[in-house]
């Protein structure tokens, strides 16, 4: 599968996983796939992303949202609502862990104990990812998978890559709609 | 706390996808805070024995998810 990745979307790839070992994260996650989208410049993903106002303090923005949602376990802020529909204050028991365990320690995939995983594996979420890219890409006909599979991928999939980049107008319809000029109604994959 | 009667009103929610999510938050959040207990535990010098009997799992349990990561 790897041969019919655009060269950005081999970076892309590349860069998740420098994301991951930057964020001490013992698997790549989806938030590392959207990380390493944003770093790209001149790439379809970085055309689209800057079309949809993704730049500069925006681009921070959505970098401070995927550490905030890291610092709450991964759960999303509907996660985080649906908790508080129950009655559990998710921000509180994060802050008390902290207090106890030292800040981000709540963050999923780090390091428990015992050895060191050889090779960084993608984490179910990230295969996820890529899978819906080269799905998304085989239902438009287009013979390689470049990063802008990745990001439509990523925003179609339910959690907080989805949500952050929603919550930063970057969904679905509007990335489809930059890209090829269609609202996108069916959604391919 | 927040208003109780909203959050009454929300525990009492019918809809399925709402119950749901809070269950699926609920694990995932669980998760997390076993892997920092078990951490912690670790670090204070707990036996694989003595985690698993505190978490009423067996020792092969917990050592096959937190040994060798």
């Amino acid at each position: 599968m790897f041969e019919r990745f655009t060269k950005d979307a081999r970076a892309v790839v590349v860069g998740a996983v420098e994301h991951s070992e930057r964020t001490g994260a013992e698997t790549v996650g989806e938030e590392h796939l959207l990380l390493a989208l944003l770093d790209r410049e001149a790439s379809r993903a970085s055309f689209a992303l800057a079309s949809l106002g993704l730049t500069g303090e925006r681009r921070e923005s959505v970098e401070r949202s995927l550490t905030e949602a890291r610092r709450r376990g991964g759960l999303s802020r509907a996660d985080a609502d649906a908790l508080s529909g129950l009655g559990i204050d998710l921000s509180e028991i994060v802050s008390r862990v902290e207090e106890a365990h030292g800040e981000g320690v709540l963050a999923p995939g780090r390091k428990t104990g015992g050895r060191r995983a050889k090779r960084r594996a993608f984490a179910e979420g990230a295969k996820g990812v890529v899978e819906r890219s080269l799905r998304m890409a085989v239902a438009r006909h287009d013979r390689r998978i470049g990063d802008e599979h990745f990001l439509l991928a990523l925003t179609v999939r339910p959690g907080v890559p989805a949500e952050v980049l929603a919550d930063h107008g970057v969904t679905y319809e509007k990335v489809m709609r930059v890209l090829y000029g269609d609202g996108g109604t069916a959604k391919a994959g | 706390m927040t208003d109780a009667t909203d959050l009454a009103e929300r525990a009492g929610d019918r809809d399925p996808r709402i119950g749901l999510r809070a269950v699926s938050a609920l694990r995932r959040l669980l998760e997390q805070l076993e892997a920092v207990q078990v951490r912690s535990a670790r670090n204070q010098g707990w036996s694989w024995q003595e985690i698993a009997a505190e978490l009423g799992v067996s020792r092969q349990a917990v050592h096959k998810k937190y040994g060798r990561q």
